[in-house]
């Protein structure tokens, strides 16, 4: 499957797309300084160190471009025989995280490991793994992929054993992430797409359950429909992250001036790190932050369109997938176009997990891009 | 194979691109929500978001504090918790009712009508203390609500009260001092914007300390606390001696034109501006106009010398005391016949006077009067200063100018009497006063009214005023040359012409060389007697001898060391004061249990400072003991006049 040498006079022998390492290193610079603007005050009232959260994420950003490299050198041909490997362990570490007494609770939710001082959380990288499998999976089973039992059942099934770990915890923004990671996938891979529509249907009626089966998760929905009727309950954070939006206007408050970090905003430095941004940089820099990912988001699906093995294409194309995921849910989130749930910012908001995870979604599409056509 | 697998290849670049297609929407769908909600919607979400941040939480700054030159404090403010509900949001009224009437000890009934209101805002006690207040926060209770205020406490008592001034309830300073720095001394309030945060704590960032300075900025006076003391105690002395109306009593710095004393009797306490009549208030060295009487005479003479009409040895015929000019006859206390000019300053003869500003006329007399700034306020800063009363030459009938020539038919302030005398001591250079050191006024440019030659020829004769047998003998200091100049004028009359009524004034410059001191004493009104030479002058030679003591100035004869008042009967002067200001028949309370501010505030307003023993916050004992008679003046000088030990 591989092309011959001779056919292809394009190939170039190491041209790691620079353009991509520049604008994810663009990012996660940008995410460390936005990290200490919104993180800081809290930080010293708290922990009494303002750069609490600024230090553990450049250390994590450090670690992270480490990673990175080590992903854009290691042969791909090792990575993806260890695709099960990666599988298990993501399903292994989801199910400590869940059921067993390691997983730590933060908010009624388990959702990470401890490590001592700093923690895990799997969610992160199970998505990775997931799209590793994926890719595999259709470039392999790609003659057999209309069929029920073989083309079929397995990513659904697997996917939907990761789903139903991170809804124990609970966590219900992460299993919709992976399951729009698994529609996207199935989409390019060749599903039959009344299965897909079928599928569709199921987890909208499973997901409409679920929702109507607790209260709180009913009530976050129709908040998201009109918070300002319900501004101090559930409508509460996505009212302040429009203040802060809204606040922000078209130049912005300047950096480090913004007001909504004051304990107004919840996860200011995390879920919600963009309305910071939009009210100390207003719509101007916002706007220069979209096209930074805009254009990430660009070179990485080129990378992809570059591919010519197939597995190759699918890996590529779903590495950018979770970066695409994550940087459009969360914006939808915080602008109020979605209803809520905890999706990181790739990049730029707090947190290790995340961090290293995309990281190592941008170290791998080097990887590609290096040996693409 | 290959065939399949490239077309698959190409399928799934399709379904990709369309993919990409599918994200590129919703990209720029969210980057069009964002400029929809920060622009559009911007402005309104702002307002919102700034009423939430920004909560109708205004406070106002402390009032900056005023000082004498030296440091010493004049004013400052206090810190006092005050307590307020709103009655609608009382949960539990009969609760909140028990648990106020119990710490705050005010009677029920007090509160029930209070709970009952229906208004959004009710004051239930102003100025509780530390302990109450936080009691009452340790309560939590919903609607109950702590607010800070700040008084103004003037440590001193009535030193200097008048030209402090005092501030109202609303916090603007209503007179005086108070008044006329009331922006610099404002705390700011309208513009200050105040960051909370969720929990409603105000925010501080590190060492930005406050985001805005909202305090009041402090003021510095040329005032000199201790020359001001020796100034009232003085002036009490002569006003009560003599059962005098009011008087002012003024020292100054000659080179500088610094005020280091500006006294107004009676006295006026701005900590209990409340209880005092509005004409206590007002500093009457600014706004009140008097005929200065004879101590206008220098500026008469120094003008005839200036313009040659005379020397200090030209003699004047002085009428044997009665001269009939302009149809009116003007009198000398002292009947004379011929006097040299310098000894018609000596013995303040009227008529030689008159004869003198004759020869010299009156548009040359008007001109250096208004060249010493007669008619023209002094400008130093204070709201009500009168300009005085100077009518044009061309007004002046013969009468008018012969009056004028000895003070009478013209009025001025006993600030702008000082000014012209500075212009004297200054060898005729007019310099103006000064009342603010800090922040410092524009000030005009000295201006020379007179030559050096004359103003000394002046400074010489008025010596003789004191150190030969002048009329202000009894200003004299051993071992120290005074010159001075004594004034009695006669008051003008409400109904007209001249009464009975006297105005006793006298000037005074130390050394009388070479000046560096100026005192002032005006007496208005004194009953038993009203020449000023006995009724001012020995008010200034107290308060110069207690300034040059003060300054270490004194000269060394042991004969000089006795009492200004030695031989004379009368009560001492600091004894008067204090016990004017102790408010005789008042007893002292028990403050046991009081906090130690609150106590040391009590006792500053009675004008005494308390020697604290032990450490800790509340009053536990005290001495004297409640219902003791307050300390009198004998204990002065002792440093535990008033003892409290604290815990």
């Amino acid at each position: 499957m591989n092309p011959e040498p001779g056919m292809n006079k394009k190939t170039r022998a190491s041209g790691a797309d620079r353009w991509l390492l520049l604008s994810a290193l663009l990012l996660a610079g940008f995410g460390l300084i936005m990290v200490l603007s919104s993180s800081g005050i809290m930080a010293e009232r708290i922990y009494q160190d303002k750069y609490l959260f600024f230090k553990k994420q450049a250390l994590f950003a450090v670690l992270g471009a480490g990673l990175m490299y080590v992903c854009s050198r290691t042969p791909r041909k090792m990575i993806y025989s260890l695709t099960y490997l990666w599988v298990t362990a993501a399903i292994g570490l989801l199910f400590i995280c869940a059921l067993t007494p390691l997983g730590v609770s933060a908010g009624g939710a388990k959702r990470w490991i401890s490590l001592g001082p700093l923690s895990l959380q799997p969610l992160e990288f199970a998505k990775p793994a997931l799209i590793l499998y994926l890719a595999y999976f259709f470039a392999r089973k790609q003659d057999m992929v209309k069929t029920f039992s073989v083309g079929f059942l397995p990513p659904f099934l697997l996917t939907g054993l990761l789903c139903l770990l991170l809804l124990i915890q609970p966590d219900f923004g992460g299993a919709v992430f992976l399951a729009g990671l698994l529609f996207f996938m199935c989409l390019v891979g060749g599903t039959r797409l009344g299965y897909l529509l079928l599928s569709v249907i199921f987890a909208g009626g499973a997901g409409w359950l679920l929702i109507s089966s607790s209260p709180y998760r009913f009530k976050r929905l129709t908040a998201f429909l009109d918070p300002f009727k319900s501004a101090q309950d559930e409508g509460y954070q996505l009212v302040q992250s429009l203040y802060a939006f809204g606040s922000g206007q078209i130049f912005g408050a300047g950096l480090g001036a913004g007001k909504q970090k004051l304990f107004f905003l919840p996860e200011a430095h995390n879920d919600f790190i963009m309305a910071v941004v939009g009210e100390e940089l207003g719509f101007v820099g916002l706007s220069l932050i979209f096209l930074v990912i805009g254009f990430l988001l660009w070179r990485g699906f080129r990378i992809a369109l570059d591919q010519d093995d197939l597995q190759d294409r699918f890996t590529a194309y779903g590495l950018v997938l979770i970066l695409a995921l994550g940087f459009m849910l969360n914006l939808a989130v915080a602008l109020g176009a979605v209803p809520p749930k905890g999706v990181p910012m790739p990049f730029v908001s707090y947190g290790g997990s995340s961090l290293l995870v995309s990281f190592i979604c941008v170290g791998l599409l080097l990887n590609l891009s290096r040996r693409a056509r | 194979m290959a065939g399949t697998n490239a077309k698959r290849r190409d399928s799934s670049r399709t379904k990709l691109v369309l993919v990409v297609f599918v994200f590129a929407l919703i990209w720029a769908g969210l980057w069009f929500r964002a400029g929809w909600i920060q622009i559009y919607k911007g402005p309104l979400l702002h307002a919102l978001a700034s009423r939430q941040n920004l909560a109708a939480e205004f406070e106002r700054g402390e009032r900056g504090r005023i000082f004498d030159r030296r440091g010493n404090l004049l004013a400052t403010s206090v810190e006092s918790k005050s307590l307020y509900i709103r009655p609608l949001e009382i949960a539990n009224p009969e609760q909140a009712k028990r648990r106020l009437a119990a710490i705050l000890g005010i009677p029920a009934a007090v509160l029930d009508k209070a709970l009952g209101s229906r208004s959004n805002f009710v004051w239930i006690k102003r100025q509780i203390t530390d302990k109450q207040a936080l009691a009452v926060e340790d309560l939590g209770l919903a609607g109950v609500y702590l607010t800070t205020e700040h008084n103004r406490l003037y440590p001193n008592g009535h030193l200097a009260g008048q030209v402090l001034g005092f501030v109202g309830v609303d916090g603007a300073g209503l007179e005086g001092v108070e008044r006329a720095m009331e922006p610099r001394l404002a705390g700011g309030q309208a513009r200050f914007v105040v960051q909370r945060d969720a929990a409603g704590r105000r925010l501080y960032l590190d060492d930005m300390g406050r985001e805005m300075d909202i305090d009041g900025r402090d003021v510095r006076l040329t005032i000199d606390s201790h020359i001001q003391s020796a100034a009232e105690q003085a002036l009490a002395e002569a006003v009560r001696r003599y059962e005098a109306r009011a008087g002012v009593a003024m020292a100054v710095q000659v080179k500088s034109g610094e005020i280091l004393a500006l006294a107004n009797y009676p006295f006026f306490n701005p900590n209990i501006y409340r209880d005092t009549r509005p004409e206590l208030r007002k500093p009457r060295a600014l706004t009140d106009v008097y005929e200065p009487g004879s101590t206008l005479k220098p500026f008469l003479f120094a003008a005839a010398l200036e313009e040659g009409a005379i020397s200090p040895d030209k003699i004047f015929f002085c009428e044997n005391g009665r001269w009939r000019v302009g149809g009116r006859t003007i009198r000398d206390h002292h009947p004379h016949a011929w006097l040299p000019a310098h000894k018609v300053l000596r013995y303040s003869s009227n008529i030689g006077s008159a004869k003198i500003a004759q020869s010299i006329g009156a548009a040359a007399y008007h001109r250096y009067l208004r060249g010493l700034g007669f008619g023209e306020p002094a400008d130093i800063g204070l709201s009500g200063e009168s300009c005085g009363l100077l009518r044009g030459p061309e007004q002046w009938r013969t009468i008018d100018l012969a009056t004028i020539a000895f003070g009478q038919g013209v009025g001025a302030t006993a600030l702008q009497l000082a000014r012209a005398y500075l212009c004297l001591a200054n060898k005729g250079l007019l310099v103006p006063l000064k009342l603010f050191q800090d922040p410092a006024r524009p000030r005009p440019e000295p201006r020379r009214v007179f030559s050096q030659n004359t103003a000394d020829r002046v400074l010489a004769m008025m010596r003789e005023v004191v150190q030969e047998d002048g009329t202000g003998t009894r200003a004299r200091i051993p071992g120290l040359t005074v010159a001075g100049k004594t004034g009695t004028a006669q008051k003008a009359s409400p109904a007209g012409g001249y009464g009975d009524e006297f105005m006793s004034s006298f000037v005074g410059l130390v050394p009388g060389e070479d000046p560096e001191l100026l005192f002032l004493v005006l007496v208005d009104e004194p009953k038993s007697n009203n020449y000023g030479g006995v009724v001012a002058a020995p008010a200034v030679r107290d308060m110069a001898l207690k300034s040059l003591a003060y300054y270490g100035r004194l000269p060394d004869d042991p004969a000089d060391q006795a009492p200004a008042q030695a031989g004379q009967a009368g009560p001492d002067p600091a004894q008067a004061v204090l016990a004017g200001q102790s408010e005789p028949g008042a007893l002292v309370p028990d403050i046991r249990g009081l906090p130690v501010r609150r106590a040391m505030e009590l006792l500053m307003r009675k004008g005494i400072v308390p020697k604290i023993k032990g450490r800790g916050m509340v009053v536990s004992g005290q001495r004297p003991v409640a219902g003791d008679r307050w300390p009198g003046a004998e204990k002065k000088g002792q440093d535990d006049v008033f003892i409290l030990w604290v815990s």
